[in-house]
């Protein structure tokens, strides 16, 4: 019963996290990475036998005897801690990038992806090229490829 | 010659150690913290470099250096195992990361590239540890480890451009390590072993719908690394908006780390599987390559067109894995042989020409190929010029190159089996990589500077000029050396196909136990 308990609780995690990546909002997408992640945490923690009660530590081994087969493996407990301790830290990163996107996005009152961007100075161009104009080209993607750039914007 | 496998833990130490004094500097006035972050940078890869070189000398002898760490037998603790392939591809790591630190030094600003040589050697501890790991969470852990250094490398600066690519950047590398991890998780579930070569022992027997269930969480995480056809999408979306320095060692070491975790995991977990897929490799091999050279005729700037090339070329180190999936062991060594030649001799060549194309983008301060911003660079930059050339000719698999030879090895070996598709395939590719080359070399080198959009170059002093253009030239004499002096240089390549795909040999290498002893009795855990 908790082997199909956990199995569904994954199911769901995935899911939820599934969906929340794909909408624009960048906290969703935060918030839709960290469910992944929690989903394969307990994936991963489904990888040892689900037991009641049973613990992972022999307490005297000096005289024990019986079954070692009848003890929880706790090598998916560390494992899980492991992963937890990683994906945070990632998490955390992103949190740190997508405020400093919205930072710089108020700051200049624009938005980096919009096409009408293409004068913006601190757009695709790496920092190292700040300083010189900056050059539309740099932002285009596919879709205006094959636009010749118009006399005015070759400034 | 003989050497004490407790040497393969400095390949994670150095590193490791030099990233971390190098932090310690961080207080000291910013000209002199990076001047010594970089020396000892510096010595941390060069000690690295010179460790690497008998890993590889007694590898090639045929040798696996097997280290269990703390004396824990080999499902318990931790294994470390460098055998022909590690060796190659950490002799090659170790090459490309000190030609990258003397490359950042000439073309970095000072100014806000604080911290800038510790992350790189944190990323060098990643990809080293990963190269030598024989325990797949321990694979994840070390993938983690360089993915954080290079997470921050790409976003160091803090532009808008590199935060919107880190963002994508971040998220795909972090979704496809969930994958592993999962993969992990019903690993451990399945065999009761995280250790490579008990799996290889174990995971033939597991039942087919779950090693299918495995092999392709793993493809999905591995392949995403990769940059393979479908989960490409992170790489040109961030590479471009990083420092010259920065994508140059992305371009030539991230994505060839996902190719080795491909080559080392398929043909010693899931060999019949492999073969059973061989088509599907040839298919995604085929479709990376013709989409890769694609995007690259699409798009308009120098480290975009690049970028875009280190995926199609990703496609032919696939269609050696295709060659390897076979059941017939001599044409299996020979395909694999030529596509570890390949993912070195990219190891090479698109370190070196993402190197020289950002070094040419700072020389004209555009990396704009609609326009005539970067005309006339041949004049401007006669040295940059024939640097340039050369790297992009062996990229176009002209020889006397390691280009040629790969390609005629891979071409060789798809004909022999009778693939002809993927050979069709691979061969038109090399004519648009080659037109794309022409492209880059008419629009940014041919022609004549105009007055307008002159510059001053930051590389321009001849210090600068010397740290930049040195490290290039020394990555495409390795290039040329492999293409010239081709028969003892094939032998490698070879000795390293043949350990990758010896699984017993590996198995053996290892030696993991089955029995778990305690005061009690024992326990057999198969």
């Amino acid at each position: 019963m908790s082997g199909l308990t956990a199995a569904i609780l994954v199911g769901a995690l995935f899911a939820t996290g599934a969906y929340l990546i794909l909408r624009r909002d960048p906290i969703k997408l935060i918030l839709g990475l960290t469910m992944v992640s929690y989903g394969v945490n307990v994936l991963l923690f489904t990888s040892s036998t689900l037991r009641k009660g049973i613990p992972p530590v022999i307490a005297d081994k000096k005289t024990f005897t019986g079954d070692i087969s009848q003890f929880v493996d706790p090598l998916p407990q560390a494992l899980v801690l492991t992963a937890i301790v990683i994906s945070f830290g990632i998490v955390a990163f992103l949190v740190v990038l997508v405020s400093r996107r919205n930072m710089l996005v108020e700051q200049y009152g624009k938005a980096p992806d919009a096409p009408t961007a293409i004068n913006d100075p601190f757009g695709a161009t790496a920092h190292y090229l700040s300083g010189l104009d900056a050059d539309p080209d740099d932002y285009e993607w596919v879709d205006d490829t094959f636009r010749e750039p118009a006399q005015s914007e070759r400034s | 010659m003989h050497v004490d496998p407790n040497w393969l833990a400095a390949f994670i130490a150095a590193p490791g150690v030099a990233a971390s004094l190098g932090l310690l500097f961080t207080g000291w006035g910013l000209r002199r913290s990076v001047a010594w972050q970089y020396r000892l940078a510096l010595i941390g890869a060069l000690i690295n470099f010179a460790v690497s070189v008998p890993v590889l000398l007694v590898t090639q002898a045929g040798n696996r250096l097997v280290l269990q760490m703390g004396l824990y037998q080999a499902p318990f603790g931790i294994t470390v195992i460098a055998d022909a392939l590690s060796g190659l591809m950490l002799f090659f790591t170790a090459l490309v990361a000190v030609t990258t630190l003397i490359y950042a030094r000439g073309t970095l600003d000072d100014r806000d590239r604080l911290n800038f040589y510790p992350l790189l050697l944190l990323l060098i501890m990643g990809v080293n540890g990963a190269f030598l790991t024989g325990d797949m969470f321990n694979l994840y852990v070390f993938f983690e480890v360089l993915l954080v250094g290079s997470f921050a490398l790409l976003t160091l600066g803090g532009q808008i451009g590199q935060i919107n690519g880190g963002i994508r950047y971040v998220l795909l590398n972090m979704l496809a390590s969930t994958f592993f991890l999962a993969a992990a998780g019903v690993i451990y579930g399945t065999a009761g072993t995280l250790n490579m070569a008990q799996l290889a022992e174990r995971l033939p027997q597991a039942p087919p719908s779950v090693q299918l269930l495995i092999a392709g969480l793993l493809m999905i995480a591995f392949s995403t690394k990769a940059g393979l056809f479908p989960l490409f999408f992170w790489l040109p979306a961030s590479y471009h908006t990083a420092h010259p320095a920065v994508t140059a060692l992305f371009g030539g070491l991230l994505t060839k780390l996902g190719v080795y975790t491909l080559f080392r995991i398929y043909p010693l977990l899931f060999p019949e599987l492999l073969q059973e897929w061989q088509g599907f490799v040839f298919v995604v091999a085929a479709l990376t390559m013709i989409t890769g050279i694609f995007g690259a005729m699409a798009v308009n700037t120098m480290r975009r067109v690049l970028s875009f090339h280190i995926i199609s070329q990703v496609g032919y180190m696939i269609m050696g894995l295709g060659l390897a999936a076979t059941g017939n062991p001599a044409m299996a060594t020979f395909g694999l042989a030529a596509g570890i030649l390949y993912v070195v001799h990219q190891m090479l060549v698109k370190t070196a020409i993402l190197m020289a194309g950002g070094a040419a983008e700072l020389e004209a301060g555009s990396g704009s190929l609609l326009r005539e911003r970067m005309m006339g660079l041949r004049q401007r930059a006669p040295a940059l010029a024939v640097i340039f050339f050369i790297a992009a000719m062996s990229l176009a698999g002209l020889p006397p190159s390691s280009g040629f030879v790969s390609k005629l090895w891979l071409l060789q070996g798809a004909i022999d089996a009778g693939h002809w598709a993927i050979a069709a395939v691979s061969l038109i590719v090399s004519l648009f990589t080659l037109m794309s080359m022409l492209r880059i070399w008419q629009k940014a080198f041919w022609g004549y500077p105009k007055a307008e959009y002159q510059v001053p170059s930051p590389i321009a002093t001849p210090s600068r000029q010397w740290l930049t253009l040195a490290p290039i030239a020394v990555l495409l004499a390795f290039s040329l050396w492999i293409g010239i002096f081709s028969g003892p240089a094939l032998q490698w390549f070879d000795t390293a196909a043949a350990q990758a795909l010896d699984r017993a040999g590996y198995i053996q290498a290892v030696s993991p136990t089955n029995t778990i002893e305690y005061l009690g009795g024992s326990y057999d855990a198969k």
